[in-house]
């Protein structure tokens, strides 16, 4: 489905992303862990066009999409809930929905059943439809969390990336994040996750891959990644 | 008392006249965080190809053609001027070739239509109206209502067509406007014909009421970017009560004072402005989060 081979990114002349190679395969949930500043939002920042890579291919569903404006590779499938959450704050909450969908609604891709997928996101996050006319700037940092991921959504993605959806939310709110990406799961969607709580990424992931300095170190299946000692002592830490 | 209701009447007209044009510099600034300088010479064009057409058509035939040379001018400063300063990341490169190419349109209307002011044939009567012993042009009339339309037709296009939210996101956060898909570029460059056809628009209703020319742009520029700074480069309402209180100034300042110091007080205001709220009487400041 997506695959990255030999990919080099960075910001000017500081390259942050040192040859990284990986796939995530149709209907799984690949997750990327790693400490602050190992490469994880570089690496879907440069997937999905946000930041243009300095060499390296990246194929989604076997198009080459790397080095393409940010709304062509929307348009061919892969929508990205970024880091920080960058809701548009001066649009209403059905509004911010609706723009997830643009591509659909604007001929760019295949236009399928949009209010009806827009019903379903409401159902995902009850929330967001209790506050569907309200300003997205007005909401609290969870329900523009479960914004961000209902608008990556309504395209109907091929990939969802998703960039830690857990940041800065309260305890109670990172469990109900997590179980939406396991409901999404449960529903076949092609997810790349990164999140700074490897313990619960590697509960919902099939397969992982860990960033060190901007290279890969050690990856696996989920399931063994748990229980990687060395694993065990850097990312899960005492607290999970 | 009479005069001074004339006076105040007469400014809402050119008032109006300031916030269309303040009104585009808010256009490019929202979606690109750049303005275009030749605001003013995307006006003056706007009346001059407006008058050349004039003397072949009726002036209701001439309007969209005008609309559409604006749209067409703007597009040739974004991509010219604009968007190779964007792409570099140049903070301040606009700023000069959108100059420069205010500048060179006025060396090249100046060639075609020549140095002399030119009277605008008026669409409407030239006798002026009588409302309780005040008199108004139907002209002025149609400045405000022209000026509100295209306002109101801007905003109800953002507010209902996917396009114009899609132009709305692109304000609030280019990067994530990517990410759904949008074009910021084109949003960009539509941003741009919009607003030199919001001047030209401007260009064609108020030559009737003054004279055309080609450095009859420069003031009117440079006073509607005083309205934009005055009334905050973000907010809608803030241009038409920047334009209005500006347009008003000056017309009273003019006959009370001296039409040598019509220009002080809108000045004055903008310099107090900017020490007191920079942001603009109804411009939001924003905070911007790292």
């Amino acid at each position: 489905m997506l695959q990255i081979q030999n990919l080099h990114a960075g910001y000017g002349k500081v390259e942050v992303l040192h040859d990284i190679s990986f796939s995530v395969p149709k209907g799984q949930v690949v997750s990327l862990i790693g400490s602050n500043g190992a490469g994880k939002t570089t690496t879907m920042r440069a997937i999905s066009g946000m930041l243009k890579p300095s060499s390296g291919c990246i194929t989604l569903n076997g198009k080459a999409i790397a080095g393409l404006p940010s709304n062509r590779i929307a348009q061919a499938g892969l929508a990205h809930s970024p880091e920080g959450r960058r809701v548009f704050s001066t649009l209403s909450v059905t509004d911010n929905l609706l723009l997830g969908a643009f591509p659909r609604l604007t001929f760019g891709r295949e236009k399928g059943d949009v209010q009806g997928d827009l019903a379903r996101v409401f159902e995902l996050f009850p929330r967001l439809k209790e506050r569907e006319h309200q300003l997205a700037g007005t909401l609290s940092g969870g329900e523009q969390q479960m914004l961000a991921m209902g608008r990556a959504l309504m395209l109907n993605p091929d990939v969802l990336l998703l960039d830690e959806p857990s940041m800065g939310l309260a305890p109670l709110l990172v469990k109900e994040v997590f179980r939406i990406i396991g409901e999404l799961k449960s529903r076949g969607i092609t997810m790349l996750l990164v999140e700074q709580f490897a313990a619960a990424a590697l509960e919902v992931a099939d397969y992982a891959y860990v960033l060190e300095n901007g290279r890969i170190s050690v990856h696996g299946p989920a399931e063994q990644l748990r229980n990687d000692p060395a694993v065990k002592a850097a990312y899960l830490g005492a607290a999970h | 008392m009479d005069v001074f209701i004339q006076l105040v009447v007469s400014g809402i007209a050119l008032g109006m006249i300031y916030a269309l044009i303040a009104f585009g510099y808010q256009l490019t600034f929202a979606t690109s965080g750049t303005l275009n300088f030749g605001q003013g010479e995307a006006l003056m064009l706007g009346a001059l190809v407006g008058l050349t057409l004039v003397g072949h058509m009726s002036y209701w035939l001439m309007l969209p053609l005008v609309l559409a040379f604006g749209a067409l001018q703007g597009v040739v400063v974004e991509r010219v001027g604009v968007r190779p300063a964007i792409k570099t990341k140049s903070e301040f490169g606009w700023i000069m070739t959108t100059i420069s190419l205010a500048i060179i349109f006025k060396n090249v209307a100046e060639n075609i239509w020549g140095h002399d002011d030119i009277p605008f044939p008026s669409p409407l009567p030239t006798e002026p109206l009588q409302f309780f012993g005040i008199h108004i042009l139907p002209m002025e009339i149609m400045v405000v209502v022209g000026a509100l339309a295209l306002m109101l037709a801007v905003e109800i296009f953002n507010r209902k067509s996917i396009y114009g939210k899609a132009v709305v996101a692109t304000s609030n956060d280019r990067d994530a406007a990517g990410l759904m898909g949008i074009n910021t570029s084109m949003v960009i460059t539509f941003s741009y014909a919009l607003s030199s056809m919001t001047a030209a628009f401007a260009g064609v209703l108020v030559a009737p009421l003054t004279l055309t020319g080609a450095t009859m742009g420069v003031s009117l520029g440079l006073k509607a970017f005083a309205v934009a700074i005055i009334g905050g480069l973000n907010s809608g309402l803030g241009v038409i009560v920047g334009g209005l209180i500006l347009g008003i100034a000056e017309t009273t300042t003019g006959y009370y004072v001296s039409t040598g110091y019509k220009d002080v007080p809108g000045l004055v205001l903008l310099l107090l402005v900017l020490s007191i709220k920079p942001a603009g009487i109804f411009g939001k400041s924003v905070i911007k989060k790292v």
